[in-house]
């Protein structure tokens, strides 16, 4: 049997399992279902259906790599583009890894350079090193630090979206993607409605691009100085919104990191690290930022840009703004992993174990051939790493090491 | 048609609010669309209130405003004129079926609201963004902010400013609410009251007017000719590349380079070359190079882009804050600081240009933005 036939019987298991049960999204007649055929290789799309049986009856039998449904609501859901009749949208986030740079510089990771073959690990380069081509293909892995990435990622947003958009634990729908990351849903009636720019304006918020702690005058006056040693004289910063969340990164910065870390930040005025008890005091606390001796407008700005990286989650732009979007569906298998897209309430984010929790293949084992995997963990089990050996391993584990081209079934 | 019986309909803004927002969903217990026959504005007794509709919409065209200055400050005496006069100017801007008058028509009647609103007590203003559904709250009397604001009602509006200011980032967001103070509301319902009577003029679509209509609709367009230009869509016939500005630059040269472009900026890149006057043709030719360059679905898709498929719209490239947001506004320069659309940078530069070269030899600035 070859890998690829081995991982279908095993996705059509999966489908066909009378325990199998996948949740009905809100308002399913509403949604655009679509899926990839897993052998043909094309995306299914405009299909509607009346109820979550009925889906299922069609997963069953045509058993897809990949399950998706719209986050927009339509008139008539089955229907070209141009002819669906938009409703309203959910607000949907993505935070995958493959966007945002991780504390294990992706190592795990392989790119082989299209035209010449040229292959490294890490991060993917802009061109070959060689030819200069920028096409690659690339091997990913969901490593625990990637997920970990994310995971610090995810919990920002969510602070951000309850405590200054005021959105209910319960309007928010979190989940492991199934790969390397989480997406958060908000189905909520006011957000429906919000076109595209309003929702790019929410995106910026959470990325932090375009903020601006000085009102016009003294931006512009502060622009046409010589910068250095003017006072932070109109530098305040309110209790609200990104006025806040400034204060909390600037006290949680200062109070924890070293003079080193700070200047490797960008950060050289060691009056920031010497003073830091009166800034925690008089400017975080009281608001006088020009009582600080030692400590410029300049400087005070420059903490700004810092903290607001730190503060700020790293998102999947497109994919907010996008009020056509199409997402994976709760409950069913990634076709890069075999592990399930999952549902936890909100406030389970760091207790959550994807290796655990969205594990779909649960039982027996499979013989394999892994040419090249890292040390990871798979059902409670830590496993590898692997080079070119023969191993027994969980179906789980031999199912994603196939997904991600690091092993052959082996007889 | 005017004596509608108002017993059942409860009322909350007075006849002289009316009068001076007859945009307000109230002001229909006046007049109702369904009531407002085309011939009725034509009979002799109609007269007066086509002359003062005609006013509003000259004004407006001339003046930035729909009230005369002479007008006693802010007293109007015949309200019944003052809010019956608003429709029939509605109608009278559809019938020119020139988008410019209609922007403008749209934009004077929601300034010249603004600045009736800024002499209202707060509780008004509030009345009137409950009129367009806002979540809106007043603030206790001893509060830093005199208004909250739901996050979203502030968003359908705000998201169409370009200052720093109005961005969502730069606000006192908590709990889902926006703080803002009185003149920031009334800026707010500005837009509301623009895109409210845009939508109606756009919701008028009869094939036929009145001679009487159509006569008064003529002079109005010959006045906007003359007053507001032919609008700023017009471009050179020939592409001026050295025109680009700098994200679309880097677009070209990495699109020309068989370099990989993300989605945003291959939709960028293509409604910028279709806007300016570039053949879907010769856009198609440009992502030929493309490894997952496939023609007939890249033909499709720029085509679709120009308007020649589909629902035949054609889509316009996105404004530099959304190029900001998706990290495809790339080497900005001094002149960027200045503009909000890559097709604005497009038209002034080409415009200063063209000046130049008529009046001195032509320099090479080649690669100025590389």
């Amino acid at each position: 049997m070859s890998s690829r036939d081995f991982v279908y019987s095993k996705f059509s298991e999966f489908y066909n399992n009378p325990s199998t049960v996948i949740p009905a999204p809100s308002s399913l007649e509403q949604r655009e279902f679509a899926y990839l055929m897993f052998k043909e290789r094309f995306m299914v799309r405009h299909k509607r259906f009346e109820n979550i049986q009925a889906f299922q009856n069609v997963l069953t039998r045509n058993v897809p790599s990949d399950v998706y449904h719209s986050c927009t609501y339509y008139e008539k859901p089955d229907l070209e583009m141009d002819k669906k009749g938009w409703i309203g949208s959910d607000l949907v986030f993505d935070i995958d890894a493959d966007h945002i740079p991780t504390s294990c510089g992706k190592i795990h990771d392989e790119w082989i350079c299209q035209k010449c073959k040229f292959s490294g690990k890490g991060i993917t380069p802009e061109e070959c090193p060689v030819c200069s081509s920028d096409k690659f293909s690339v091997k990913t892995w969901p490593c625990d630090l990637c997920i970990e990435s994310t995971r610090v990622e995810t919990a920002k947003l969510i602070d951000m979206l309850t405590k200054d958009f005021g959105f209910a634990t319960n309007e928010l729908h979190v989940f492991f993607s199934g790969h390397r990351g989480y997406h958060v849903h908000v189905e909520n009636e006011a957000v429906r409605s919000l076109d595209a720019l309003s929702r790019k304006e929410i995106v910026d918020y959470i990325t932090g691009l375009g903020l601006s702690v000085l009102d016009r005058d003294t931006k512009e006056k502060f622009a046409k100085s010589k910068k250095r040693g003017v006072t932070a004289k109109n530098f305040k910063l309110g209790d609200y919104g990104w006025d806040r969340r400034l204060k909390i990164g600037m006290a949680k910065l200062l109070s924890s990191a070293t003079s080193d870390e700070l200047k490797s930040l960008g950060l050289k005025n060691n009056n920031l690290f010497k003073n830091k008890d009166v800034i925690l005091k008089r400017a975080i606390e009281e608001n006088r930022w020009d009582t600080v001796s030692g400590v410029s407008m300049a400087t005070w700005l420059k903490l700004v840009e810092q903290v607001k990286i730190l503060e700020s989650a790293n998102i999947d732009t497109v994919v907010t703004t996008d009020v056509h979007r199409l997402i994976r569906m709760n409950g069913t298998l990634h076709g890069k992993t075999g592990l399930l897209k999952t549902e936890f309430a909100a406030h389970q984010l760091d207790a959550f174990d994807p290796f655990t929790q969205a594990v779909a293949f649960k039982k027996g084992t499979a013989k394999v051939l892994v040419s090249d995997a890292p040390k990871f963990r798979m059902g409670g089990a830590t496993w590898g790493p692997y080079k070119n050996v023969k191993v027994v391993l969980p179906t789980a584990a031999a199912i994603m090491l196939i997904l991600k081209d690091r092993a052959e079934v082996s007889t | 048609m005017m004596d509608r019986n108002l017993s059942t309909v409860s009322a909350s803004f007075t006849k002289s609010d009316l009068a001076k927002y007859p945009f307000l969903k109230e002001s229909a217990r006046y007049f109702s669309p369904i009531d407002l026959q085309i011939e009725d504005l034509i009979s002799p007794d109609m007269h007066q209130i086509l002359d003062r509709a005609m006013e509003r919409v000259t004004l407006a065209i001339t003046n930035f405003t729909v009230r005369p200055s002479n007008t006693e400050k802010h007293v109007i005496k015949d309200l019944q004129k003052e809010i019956f006069s608003f429709p029939v100017a509605i109608m009278l801007v559809a019938a020119t079926n020139n988008s410019l008058i209609k922007k403008r028509y749209a934009l004077a009647e929601a300034k010249q609201a603004t600045s009736e609103m800024s002499l209202e007590p707060k509780d008004l203003l509030l009345k009137i963004a409950f009129d367009f559904g806002w979540k809106i709250t007043l603030s206790p009397p001893d509060s830093k902010y005199e208004f909250t604001l739901y996050f979203t009602s502030f968003l359908q509006n705000a998201s169409h400013f370009h200052a720093a200011k109005w961005k969502l980032i730069n606000r006192k967001l908590s709990e889902g609410n926006v703080y803002l103070n009185k003149h920031d509301v009334e800026r707010l319902l500005q837009e509301e009251i623009k895109q409210r009577i845009e939508k109606r003029l756009n919701n008028i679509t009869l094939d036929q007017y009145p001679p009487e209509i159509s006569e008064k609709a003529e002079e109005l367009k010959k006045l906007a000719a003359e007053n507001l230009g032919q609008g700023e869509t017009d471009f050179p016939k020939i592409i001026i590349q050295e025109a680009f500005p700098p994200c679309i630059n880097t677009l070209y040269a990495a699109a020309s380079k068989n370099h990989h472009l993300p989605h945003m900026g291959r939709f960028a890149l293509t409604t910028f070359l279709v806007n300016i006057g570039m053949s879907a043709e010769s856009v198609t030719e440009l992502f030929k190079s493309f490894s997952d360059y496939n023609e007939r679905l890249t033909r499709y898709q720029v085509e679709h882009i120009a308007g020649e498929r589909g629902s035949g719209t054609k889509y316009t490239c996105p404004q530099c804050s959304i190029l900001q947001t998706h990290n495809v506004c790339k080497n900005r320069d001094d002149f960027c600081k200045r503009i909000y659309h890559p097709l604005k940078y497009y038209k002034n530069k080409t415009d200063i240009l063209s000046q130049n070269q008529s009046e001195t030899p032509k320099e090479n600035s080649d690669n100025k933005n590389s």
